[in-house]
């Protein structure tokens, strides 16, 4: 596949990029580089005050980017015209995707892991690869999502039989592409097999707990409706118990009402700008 | 008795509701509450939560049905269906129970 022919990666971040990479650049200075684009701005601001985050009142490119890392803000600006794609034409995906980002956080912040902000971000990104591939194949997609519907296999399983290939490989290596750093890429490559992950297994077991957790709720609509079943290697090293898994799924489901509220908010600016 | 509570949109909130639980700001959830639990809404108390950027609040019994609202067996129905593939795992079963018990906590009658 050919990068270049993807949904456009702002030429912003490349300049993000040096600046980040120079140490004597100031936050503001890369807020400001940020800010010029308004649209992309308001974007950006609008995702760091969704309940995936949990901040709420991200006034500003700059206060976002002290709240939540450069790295989470560059990661938004790279994927926000995937997640573009994912309002206008994949809403139940776009939904699943929120939710998991808001599964991921409670998790996160339940067992006072570090990087919450970047386990959240992992979260809302992982299935950034079923946007691609139903970009490039839209046929065979359209045949693979009616054949989950009939036959037993996972959605997981039939990418692979019949593409050779599945969403969470194709969402690592456009991660790799774009430069994300590797807690990012790890979960997202990993989500379905969290015993696959070379480094950052913590990350990597809360995305997928997150991935199962939204799909239980029946929140959104990644594809197929079938929970996954929950790794036990994730489990293990999430120390997870029933009690607190208990506590996050009463958390989670409060705060999907928030989420649902999200959604349709966006939805409803995107119908009046248009 | 069995205890249920649901969680609405402040917008949908009316006087008279009894909060089901402590209300925190979003913001600073771990923080005091600004609203006790057993405390009913008037007018004015509305106004000004929504004013505090409060988004949702839990209420007491199941005051809210919404066009599209499904019944309890209708949703566990669904749930059955989410997880028919996977009802043979130990670790995935268990998280059906809770997300079931959930469920009928939040509907009961």
């Amino acid at each position: 596949m050919d990068t270049r022919t993807l949904p456009t990666l702002p030429g912003i971040v490349t300049k993000l990029n040096s600046l980040a990479d120079n140490e004597k650049s100031s936050i503001q200075e890369m807020a400001r580089l940020v800010s010029s684009d308004q649209v992309l701005s308001a974007r950006i601001l609008r995702l760091a005050n969704s309940p995936s985050y949990g901040f709420y009142r991200v006034a500003t490119i700059s206060n976002a980017m002290i709240l939540l890392g450069v790295d989470v803000v560059k990661s938004l600006i790279l994927s926000s015209s995937i997640f573009e794609i994912m309002e206008k034409s994949a809403l139940g995906l776009w939904e699943h995707s929120l939710g998991a980002g808001v599964a991921a956080n409670i998790i996160a912040k339940r067992l006072s892991l570090p990087d919450c902000e970047e386990i959240a971000t992992a979260a809302l990104l992982h299935d950034i690869g079923k946007v691609i591939v139903r970009l490039k194949l839209q046929d065979e997609y359209d045949v693979l999502l009616a054949k989950t519907a009939e036959s037993g296999s996972t959605l997981h399983e039939l990418e692979r039989e019949m593409l050779g290939t599945d969403h969470s490989e194709v969402g690592g290596w456009l991660g790799k592409n774009w430069f994300l750093p590797e807690k990012l890429v790890v979960p997202i490559t990993f989500h379905h097999n969290v015993a696959g992950a070379f480094c950052h297994q913590v990350k990597t077991a809360v995305v997928h707990f997150a991935d199962v957790l939204i799909k239980a709720s029946g929140f959104g609509f990644s594809g197929d409706p079938f929970v996954p079943a929950l790794q036990p290697v994730a489990w293990n090293m999430l120390g997870m118990t029933e009690p607190l898994l208990a506590e996050i799924v009463e958390e989670l489901e409060e705060k999907l009402v928030d989420t649902k509220n999200f959604s349709l908010e966006i939805q409803s600016t995107d119908e009046t700008k248009t | 008795m069995r205890f249920c509570m649901q969680r609405i949109p402040i917008s949908l909130a009316k006087p008279g509701m009894v909060l089901a639980k402590d209300l925190v700001r979003p913001e600073n959830p771990t923080g005091p509450a600004i609203c006790g639990k057993g405390m009913e809404l008037t007018e004015s108390l509305v106004e000004r939560l929504r004013n505090m950027g409060i988004q949702s609040i839990t209420v007491e019994g199941h005051p809210i049905w919404m066009e599209g609202d499904k019944t309890l067996e209708d949703l566990l129905q669904e749930l059955d269906h989410r997880f028919s593939r996977v009802s043979q795992d130990p670790l995935t079963r268990s998280l059906k129970d809770i997300c079931r018990k959930y469920l009928i906590n939040s509907m009961g009658e």
